[in-house]
């Protein structure tokens, strides 16, 4: 916590109570002078003798003495315009409604005493909040989130990294209309004052982001425009206002296998995307991810478990005279196309090792045509492009643009990044001991109706076993009431921006007075309602500008690189590995190759990252060989009428 | 302890009788042979009256209030307890309202040389402000109440009048002070250019026949010929007329009806509709919810208002049923 000599206290109001409105041991009235400086969501201390209650400021009124509006009118004759030029104003009145945040002594707990109420200083606001627990301690966890300002005080607010990033509660999960970009800020910010704050006894920590629209998680590396405010708002958070010093960006490539499908792709900025690209091997895991519940039933799941356990990556006889090592997608449809001619030309049953043709030619159909379907993520071409699972680096943000890949691509990444991170933590070799996964657009993703998917259940799956394992979810969605319960439910932190009054309606919203879902319905940018398990009520805060290029700007900034023909595409991927390498050379050694070959050796030199990269790109390649006059194939016609499935 | 605690301890018999003429001061002129002499014309005439809404700012409104009880017997005699408040609310060019002056009185009014030595004695020990009651023998205990309200009112004067010329001794060269109720009390105030006093009862008429009846018809938004003021209270030579500011048809016929008092001097006849102008405009806002927001001014509503949130709690707080507790 930043030391600064508190000022003095200053009386802003009067505890009243009446039989109607009495003081309760949970909420208090209080009048102050008409002009005053706080306001909805100010924190107060109230002081009378030995006890000391903090409340927030809920609900606020203002009459007059004006028995009835009808005698505003006689007054001035029914013009309205004399009414304001009468000689006297009315006696007002400032009326306010405060909810107890904190009372010293605890026990016995009692109701609010009628004392003098006064602006909470900074230790008042961290008494308030009981963050001086996690501010004070040995070993302290505090992280801070904004700053809470009020009457011309300004004072830190601090989240418990044991609450927010586990293992006592953890995650997050922040709502807002879309298009203020507060909420995509909010984060990038918290996630600066994590790798920041978070405690040296709690290890090392990572992110990984997953940017799913446009270009709003791409620019994590660049600096951003800051005001003298933004950064004066950084050095009393002690938070650097700087960008992220190690951000990792990974995305698909696009169908062509060599343009990447992302829109950082401007060539001063391209170095630090990798491709992400996976084979067979990654993906038949996740096979149920991209096949949905009509296609997996109980007879081809029993297939693919087959394919999995006794065929994929091993030697392998399909018992009609043919060994197989399938590795690649190649591979598997060799191993299929060998079965079901054998099947034909041994005149045999319609079943191959208990498993019906119909089956495995629906599998079959399904699993092939994963690779046309996410085509620049799953690839035949050569070994995987991935995450560095296992060598996370501490205070490092990796980050997986899928904005523009198809949503089938973006479920198979999640769950297959999700899973992966799962069981590397489970294993504590994944390099670092907790890591935020953040995912936008939870609307989409974990919606409260519609369909169980594979996203789901893994984003319920964090949510509800991540704090465990160090796995903490950082979520954020338009509209909180219309995503999975249990996803938001099980955020101990909750951070509200501006919201829709509609969304603010609905039940989950009615704890709060209404004049708090006004505040929440017109919220500024850089404003936020924060609910953390420390917090008896709700609190908001104002949080910098985040220190990095936002997405809009860096588009402008940094343009998009246009997508390059096959062969210069390659070239500039070389390049980026070897500064050394002439467009020229590697132009002449791809010219009369097939794109597939290209893209294996490519795909080779990524994964190996040689001291020559020419050369083993050349390597790889391997010689020229004429191609084989395409066979003629005869067509068989099926053995039985199988289905009525048009493939 | 409080002086009527050791009263009772005392020996006196204890008591909470709040008369009813203890709730408010009585503005009635209930002077000898109060006449009128009009400076303004021959007769009593009627001139209409436009609300200037450039009302004075600053201006300074006093009012005070009384409040009694009966705390007390020593015997039949009744042992009263007093308080009197008075204030200066000043108006400042953001036409709000707040304190300038104020004064505030507790005490004790008995008829000391009547008493039993023992209460008379634990009277003087504990209560430091007792106004001593001179009675003849047998005076009766109504006529003890009647001597009592008396003495109520004149400690009210007395604060009203010393608040009143402690403000005109600081009040601005264009400031007004509007004083509730008369201003022939006080010289200083009767003579001063920039005081007015607004009186809201009429229990003294000035006029007769003809012009009796113009004055209390006199129309809404119309004022009287201005005269001058004999009789009644007045001690110190004022200028008076009467203002409607309200409509009295259907209503009643002292309804919305003033009479103001200003100095004795030609000046105040020449500003008279002026004057009256201004008073006018004070209409708005209206002082409900009392109910004399007929005639009571909103600065003078709000410095009751002001003193009576500053009046003992526990004076006038007994306002529920006198009959015997049934035990149960």
């Amino acid at each position: 916590m930043i030391a600064r000599p508190d000022p003095p206290p200053i009386a802003i109001g009067r505890v009243v109570a009446t039989e109607l409105k009495p003081s309760t041991p949970h909420q208090f009235h209080f009048w102050t002078a008409n002009e005053t400086t706080i306001g909805i969501g100010a924190i107060v201390k109230v002081a009378e003798g030995e006890r000391v209650v903090f409340g927030v400021v809920t609900d606020g009124f203002a009459y007059s003495d004006l028995a009835t509006p009808l005698h505003d009118v006689i007054g001035a004759e029914g013009d309205p315009a004399r009414a304001a030029a009468a000689p006297t104003v009315r006696q007002e009145i400032r009326y306010w409604t405060a909810a107890v945040l904190r009372q010293i002594p605890e026990e016995p707990l009692q109701p609010v005493p009628l004392g003098q109420v006064f602006v909470a200083n900074d230790t008042d606001v961290a008494q308030a909040l009981r963050m001086d627990a996690y501010l004070h301690s040995a070993a302290p966890t505090a992280i801070p989130i904004g700053l809470y300002s009020s009457g011309g005080l300004e004072a830190p607010v601090y989240l418990d990294a044991d609450f927010l990033l586990g293992p006592e509660a953890a995650h997050l999960n922040i709502s807002g209309v879309s298009g203020l970009a507060t909420k995509t800020s909010a984060v990038e910010f918290l996630l600066a004052s994590v790798f920041r704050h978070f405690p040296p006894h709690k290890g090392k920590v990572a992110a990984v982001c997953f940017n799913v629209k446009g270009p709003d998680l791409c620019f994590l590396d660049q600096p951003g425009d800051l005001s003298d405010e933004d950064r004066r708002r950084y050095e009393l958070l002690d938070v650097p206002a700087k960008p992220f010093e190690r951000v990792l960006y990974y995305a698909p490539l696009k169908a062509d296998g060599v343009n990447l499908n992302t829109l950082r792709t401007h060539p001063d900025l391209v170095d630090n995307v990798t491709p992400l690209t996976w084979g067979l091997q990654e993906v038949v895991d996740f096979a149920e991810v991209l096949l949905n519940r009509d296609d997996i039933d109980a007879k081809a799941d029993a297939f693919i478990d087959f394919l999995r356990d006794r065929v994929l990556g091993r030697s392998f006889d399909d018992g009609f005279g043919n060994a197989h090592n399938v590795t690649t997608f190649t591979d598997l449809e060799r191993l299929f196309r060998g079965i079901f001619d054998g099947l034909e030309t041994s005149g045999r049953s319609d079943s191959w090792r208990t498993h019906h043709i119909a089956t495995m030619r629906k599998v079959r159909n399904r699993l092939l045509n994963i690779s046309t379907r996410c085509k620049g993520l799953v690839t035949d071409d050569g070994p995987p492009s991935d995450l560095p699972w296992g060598a996370f680096e501490d205070r490092a943000v990796y980050v997986i643009d899928v904005a523009n890949v198809d949503p089938l691509g973006q479920d198979l990444v999640f769950a297959r990044s999700v899973s992966k991170l799962r069981e590397y933590l489970e294993r504590r070799d994944l390099g670092v001991d907790a890591v935020v996964v953040f995912v936008d657009e939870l609307n989409k993703y974990a919606p409260g109706d519609g369909p169980e998917t594979y996203v789901k259940k893994m984003l319920l799956d964090i949510s509800e076993r991540g704090r465990y394992l160090g796995l903490v979810l950082f979520s954020a969605e338009q509209f909180r009431s219309q995503v999975h319960r249990r996803v938001v439910g099980n955020a101990g932190t909750q951070v509200f921006g501006r919201m829709d009054m509609d969304e603010l309606a609905t039940p989950g919203y009615q704890v709060l007075s209404p004049a708090t879902k006004i505040k929440l319905a017109t919220l500024p940018v850089g404003e936020l309602m924060v609910r953390h398990p420390h917090f008896t009520q709700p609190i908001f805060v104002r949080f910098p500008k985040p220190p990095v290029l936002r997405g809009r700007d860096g588009m402008e900034r940094f343009p998009a690189a246009i997508d390059l023909p096959f062969d210069d595409a390659v070239a500039r991927q070389l390049l980026q590995l070897d500064r050394r390498i002439r467009p020229n050379q590697v132009k002449d050694l791809i010219a009369d190759r097939t794109e597939e070959d290209v893209r294996r050796a490519l795909a080779a030199v990524r994964q190996k990252r040689p001291e020559d990269v020419l050369a083993f790109f050349r390597k790889a390649l391997g010689g020229r060989v004429a191609p084989d006059a395409p066979r003629e194939r005869r067509a068989v016609p099926p053995l039985n009428p199988i289905s009525d499935e048009p493939y | 302890m409080t002086w009527w605690d050791a009263l009772v301890r005392a020996g006196a018999v204890p008591a909470a009788y709040v008369p009813p003429a203890s709730l408010g001061r009585t503005d009635a002129d209930d002077g000898a042979e109060p006449g009128a002499d009009l400076v303004e014309g021959e007769t009593v005439q009627v001139h209409p009256v436009t609300p200037d809404e450039s009302s004075p700012q600053p201006a300074c409104f006093l009012d005070g209030i009384e409040q009694w009880k009966v705390v007390g017997y020593d015997g039949v005699l009744p042992i009263v307890r007093a308080y009197v408040a008075a204030a200066v609310r000043r108006r400042g060019n953001d036409r709000r309202l707040r304190t300038a002056f104020e004064g505030a009185r507790d005490f004790a009014i008995a008829p000391l040389a009547a008493m039993a030595p023992e209460r008379r004695r634990a009277l003087t020990e504990h209560c430091p402000d007792v106004v001593d009651l001179s009675l003849e023998e047998a005076t009766q205990p109504g006529r003890m109440l009647e001597l009592a309200r008396r003495a109520v009112d004149s400690a009210r004067q007395a604060m009203e009048r010393d608040l009143a010329e402690r403000c005109l001794a600081r009040l601005g060269e264009a400031e007004w002070l509007v004083v509730d109720g008369l201003l022939s009390v006080s010289g200083k105030l009767a003579g001063h250019p920039r005081a007015v006093g607004v009186i809201k009862s009429h229990g003294a008429q000035f006029f007769s026949g003809l012009d009796l009846t113009r004055a209390l018809t006199v129309p809404a938004a119309h004022r009287t010929s201005v005269f001058r003021a004999r009789g009644g209270h007045a001690r110190n030579e004022v200028y008076s007329w009467y203002l409607r500011l309200w409509p009295w048809e259907g209503n009643d016929l002292l309804y919305g009806l003033l009479r103001i008092e200003a100095r004795a001097a030609a000046a105040t006849v020449a500003a008279a509709s002026a004057t009256s102008g201004w008073l006018l405009a004070e209409r708005a806002p209206l002082a409900t919810p009392d109910v004399r927001w007929d005639r009571l001014l909103y600065p003078m509503h709000d410095v009751e208002t002001y003193l009576r949130t500053r009046a003992p709690r526990d004076l006038l707080s007994s306002r529920t049923s006198r009959l015997p507790r049934t035990g149960t």
